[in-house]
């Protein structure tokens, strides 16, 4: 059979496949998942993905953006599955759910620090589930009364309402991106909380009873920048990432994806940081013989 | 001029029937005898053999004969044969001329013998026109370079390189791709004797890559050719690999680390292969290289390479230039994708594969290891059937026989038999099995012990049951007489060899023609099979027609002892027939002129100001389109002068001029395509006179006037097709825009349109040319000899004119 290559696309997926005689390539957007941010695009290496925005009705909330890929250039190689905070995208190869960049350390993975001390859990309380934005946590608790939290890490983009809605302190959450949300309100055009609408965590962005604008949250903001891309107004809406909590890795693929996802400063300072270490490992090295 | 008065002999030849079936040669002969300055007047049974040649010797001592003329086969065929033959007999071979009665007037009018043995006589009588004003030339000798290029690496190329380089010749062995090898690197088994290819091979590219005298270029494109036979110049342009060569050790560590599979291409894309790598394990050389469109950069691959620092990601294309004396072009075919078949489902139904494809299948090193199956559900089928000449032998897509289909397709159902045993169907739809060489038969008849099912008859269609995805050949099976239908579970479509994508491209490179089909025209299907049409350049294996390997092979060994012809020698002779100024007549010395310089395909005329235009004669090619541009008639081309083509349109014309077509007729393509009608055996009407040259960019506009002016019913201009066919690069665009002038100049002076033609015709366009002549015939009846003569009757005082202010010697001799 010739190479082929499909796309089919439906409300709830995305999906493009690279079909050979005897082996399959696929890759699947969840759209259910999938908020329309815009970190896939920016890292991807074939520029294969684009963003495409929901034109806005009058008298309607604002539609989050969707994002197209173009299966004549996508490669397979994983990149969107490892940087998707949200979990949306999966890379399957010969039925195997796979991102070949992480495989071969080409590109690390996100780190979702989240840490449950169930043993502090008060009984019957939901409180964290309840709050989940996302409806990743589930609790339950045994006949036994033992309780155990359950979330779905891989989903999880660490945004840390549950830490703070929690009353017992039992979990504790790192976020994954750090940076600077800025919403200038003297911008903002009258009426308008199109990213409001839009933001995936309830409670990162609010409206300001006071002069009934949106206002920004940043304990609670992951920084995938969505709120950015609806914005109609520019300059109203500054969104930038300093930092990446990441697998270690030395890729060249990954300092591009840095770069664009945070800014040249930042990328510098990771591969100084980097430079360091190396250093030291190689005066570590040359020491240790002398030791003897 | 010579001196001495012309005295000439003129020899007929009855080849055989072929002419003389038709032709009434005695008649001819006494013809011949009849005209001024003929002294010696002969007819032979085979004028090229060597009792032919003998007399021709013979009679040149004892009448001492100064001009040869020989009315036989076409010049394109014997002229290099008789003019050693004058040679021999201390006669300078320029002082022979060739008349084509045969390829132009009696295999083209078997049916009217009494007016093609007319126009055989005034061809004789033309051609001895010609003899009368021929001169001396001496032979131009070159030096040669003592290289030789191979473009195309697969079995055929890497035989000639290999045998050029046992003689000791230096050879540059030119690759598209990243690796020597071929299709039949591609292959697993090979017929008739089930040989491992790659096995077999493998070798042979090992043997490459180590001999010191070859240098492959491989992953590297043909950018340009100059110069001519034993001084070529070939710019070739490398493409990066992002590899250092000299440091890559094949280890393979890179390619383990990188994340990126694309398809491979030389896998047929059934397979993927990393953006760092080989296209196959036994590449030579084994140099990995960088798909740039698919690398993300991670520099994995640096870090593995480490100390060895053989990836350079800032390496850019690379221009080369090389030197050699004599091209083989061994480029090969591709496979026809028949996609656009809609009958038998390709790219549809997902069982339906091409025999390439099932070549990797079967690979045991191929995508699958070696384990046939379907693409539908990975299982093993149960029944596979082959059907042969998919888009061969069908007139709507490719007319020929692809030659070794069926070889392969019976090659393939063996290998499935003994593979999978009683496990499994086979069945064969051909229409009919093609089987004629060394051990072929023997193999046909393996397949049938075998238990393999041959039916005879082409399959209609295909239809796919949704559900299994099992097919349902329909066909007609001859031997009954009945449609048939045939469940299958895997679908083989042997489908055609067919021209390489690029093959226009090259040939245009090269300035060699190519066929009907696209493949590459050699200069005699017979006698020339491996030589092109110009000097230096052969071709060898599939890019001049399918061929298995045998085939190929033996080809490749034939052209490199055809190019071991000119590179075991210091010098080579090549035909005077250049371009000459007369610095008495050229008007550079007085007013800015250098139209000629400017015209010059080859840019071989230097025109300095205040000083006559000089040609240099190593680079000029003889095309005489300078000659032609000339506006001082300054420019002579040897042995094709404006003296010997008026003399040979004054001929063509005495009688009954109203009635005739002149022809000017370039020689690779119009007069090569003229040459085929008559070989095919295409009929039409006998009203041409052909007068050849070199190229259509000789024709002066002074030869159509002179062609009116003598009462000519109709002029034709034949030149190769435009933009790009010519021969020398440009000449037919320089008469295009000379003809383009004067046609409405004529039509003002009251020419019908109709009379004044200019066409393409190639060098494969036996058939058009036939279909040409029949519709000019019929156009020229229409118009009828009282209405041309009217028209010219209108026209002649004004062509004197023009001509006698041009030519006043010339319309002396018309009185």
């Amino acid at each position: 059979m010739p190479m082929k290559i499909r796309k089919s696309e439906s409300d709830s997926q995305l999906v493009i496949e690279r079909i050979h005689h005897a082996k399959s390539y696929g890759m699947t957007v969840d759209r259910s998942i999938c908020v329309g941010c815009e970190l896939c695009s920016l890292v991807c290496p074939r520029e294969a993905i684009a963003i495409e925005k929901n034109p806005k009705k009058t008298g309607q909330k604002a539609q989050p953006p969707m994002i197209d890929v173009d299966e004549n250039k996508c490669h397979f190689c994983g990149i969107c599955t490892a940087i998707c905070p949200y979990g949306a995208v999966q890379v399957v190869i010969d039925g195997k759910t796979i991102a070949s960049v992480v495989e071969k350390e080409s590109f690390p993975q996100l780190i979702r620090e989240i840490s449950v001390d169930v043993s502090k859990c008060p009984a019957n309380c939901t409180e964290c589930e309840d709050a989940c934005p996302l409806d990743l946590i589930k609790v339950t608790q045994a006949p036994d009364s033992k309780i155990t939290v359950d979330v779905k890490e891989e989903q999880c983009p660490c945004c840390g309402v549950c830490e703070v809605k929690c009353p017992e302190g039992v979990i504790r959450i790192r976020k994954i991106f750090t940076g600077k949300l800025k919403i200038n309100q003297e911008k903002c055009p009258s009426g308008c909380q199109d990213c409001l609408d839009v933001c995936p965590i309830t409670g990162a962005l609010y409206l300001s009873e006071k002069d009934g604008k949106v206002h920004c949250n940043e304990i609670f903001c992951t920084y995938c920048g969505v709120c950015r891309i609806v914005c109609p107004e520019e300059g109203a809406l500054g969104l930038s990432r300093s930092t990446i909590r990441h697998t270690p890795v030395r890729s060249g693929a990954w300092n591009r994806a840095l770069e664009k996802l945070t800014s040249t400063t930042e990328m510098t300072k990771e591969l100084r940081g980097k430079g360091k270490e190396r250093t030291m490992e190689a005066v570590r090295k040359l020491l240790e013989p002398r030791k003897k | 001029m010579t001196e001495e008065k012309p005295r000439i002999g003129v020899f007929v030849c009855h080849c055989g029937l072929n002419i003389a079936g038709v032709i009434d040669v005695k008649d001819l002969t006494d013809y011949a005898r009849s005209l001024p300055d003929v002294f010696f007047a002969k007819d032979n049974r085979y004028t090229c053999a060597d009792p032919g040649q003998d007399e021709i010797r013979k009679a040149i001592k004892e009448n001492k004969l100064n001009r040869v003329v020989v009315a036989a086969c076409s010049p394109r065929m014997h002229e290099p044969t008789f003019r050693k033959t004058c040679a021999e007999a201390d006669l300078n071979p320029f002082f022979f001329e060739m008349a084509n009665i045969r390829e132009f007037s009696s295999w083209c009018h078997p049916s009217t013998p009494e007016e093609a043995t007319e126009k055989a006589k005034e061809i004789v009588r033309m051609a001895v026109a010609k003899a009368r004003l021929l001169q001396p030339l001496k032979e131009i000798e070159v030096p040669v370079t003592n290289k030789a290029l191979v473009i195309g690496g697969g079995i055929a190329g890497i035989n000639s390189a290999l045998d050029l380089a046992e003689m000791g010749f230096k050879v540059y062995l030119l690759e598209k791709t990243e690796s020597i090898g071929g299709h039949m690197a591609q292959l697993d088994k090979t017929f008739p004797t089930l040989d491992c290819s790659i096995c077999i091979e493998g070798p042979k590219m090992v043997d490459v890559g180590r001999h010191s005298n070859i240098e492959i270029i491989s992953y590297a494109d043909l950018i340009s050719v100059s110069g001519y036979v034993g001084n070529f110049k070939v710019k070739i342009k490398k493409k990066p690999r992002y590899i250092i060569a000299d440091n890559c050790t094949g280890c393979g560590e890179c390619r383990d680390v990188c994340p990126i599979e694309y398809p491979n291409e030389w896998d047929v894309n059934m397979g993927v292969r990393k953006a760092i790598s080989v296209p196959f394990e036994q590449a030579v050389p084994l140099v990995y290289s960088i798909n740039l469109d698919h690398c993300i950069e991670c520099y994995k691959c640096v870090d593995s390479c480490g100390a060895r620092q053989a990836i350079n990601f800032d390496q850019e294309p690379e221009e080369i230039e090389l030197d050699v004396g004599a091209i083989i072009v061994a480029t090969g075919f591709d496979i026809y994708m028949p996609y656009d078949d809609p009958l038998y489902g390709y790219g549809k139904y997902d069982n339906v594969i091409t025999a390439l494809e099932f070549e990797r299948l079967i690979l045991a090193a191929g995508p699958t290891g070696g384990k046939v199956i379907r693409a539908s559900d990975g299982k093993k089928p149960h029944s596979v059937a082959f059907i042969q000449c998919v888009g061969s032998r069908n007139l709507k897509k490719y007319e020929y026989c692809s030659g070794f289909c069926c070889m392969y397709a019976l090659k393939n159902a063996i290998l499935l038999k003994e593979k999978y045993k009683e496990d499994v169907e086979v069945y064969v739809l051909y229409m009919d099995m093609r089987t004629p060489f060394k051990g072929y038969e023997e193999f046909y008849r393996r397949a049938r012990d075998l238990g393999v099912t041959f039916i005879r008859g082409r399959a209609s269609h295909i239809i796919e049951d949704s559900q299994t995805k099992n097919l349902n050949i329909r066909a007609e099976d001859m031997t009954l007489g009945q449609p048939i239908e045939l469940p299958a579970e895997m679908v083989v479509l042997c489908t055609a060899a067919v021209p390489k994508t690029d093959a226009g491209d090259l040939a245009r490179i090269l300035s060699i023609s190519r066929d009907a089909n696209g493949f590459f025209m050699e200069s005699h299907p017979k006698l020339k099979p491996i030589d092109t049409p110009v000097d230096g350049i052969f071709v060898a294996g599939a890019c001049q027609a399918p061929k298995d390997i045998p085939y190929s092979v033996s080809q490749g060994s034939g052209a490199a002892a055809r190019a071991a012809t000119i590179l075991s020698k210091d010098k080579w002779k090549i035909e005077p027939i250049v371009a000459e100024v007369t610095p008495e007549l050229c008007r550079n010395t007085r007013v800015k002129c250098g139209i000629c310089a400017d015209r010059c395909p080859y840019g071989s005329i230097e025109a300095i100001e205040n000083q006559p235009a000089k040609v240099v004669t190593a680079m000029c090619h003889g095309c005489g389109t300078c000659v032609a541009e000339c506006p001082a008639d300054a420019i002579i081309q040897k042995h094709f002068t404006d003296e010997q083509i008026f003399a040979q349109i004054e001929e063509a014309l005495k009688k009954n001029p109203e009635g005739k077509i002149l022809g000017l007729l370039c020689n690779w393509c119009c007069y090569a395509g003229a040459d085929l009608a008559g070989t095919s055996r295409f009929e039409y009407p006998p009203l041409i006179r052909p007068i050849r040259v070199m190229c259509s960019g000789r024709v002066d506009r002074d030869f159509v006037l002179e062609a009116f002016r003598r009462g000519a019913g109709m002029v034709m201009i034949g030149a190769c097709h435009l933009p790009y066919d010519c021969h020398y690069i440009s000449g037919n665009l320089r008469m295009k825009a000379r003809m383009d002038a004067l046609a409405p100049m004529l039509e003002k002076l009251g020419l019908s349109p109709h009379r004044f033609r200019v066409e393409y015709v190639s060098a494969a366009e036996g058939l058009k040319y036939a279909e040409l002549m029949k519709e000019m015939a019929e156009k020229l009846d229409e118009l009828g000899p009282e209405k041309i003569k009217a028209e010219n009757a209108k026209l002649k005082p004004i062509l004197d004119r023009m001509l006698a202010k041009k030519r006043p010697q010339k319309a002396q001799s018309s009185k």
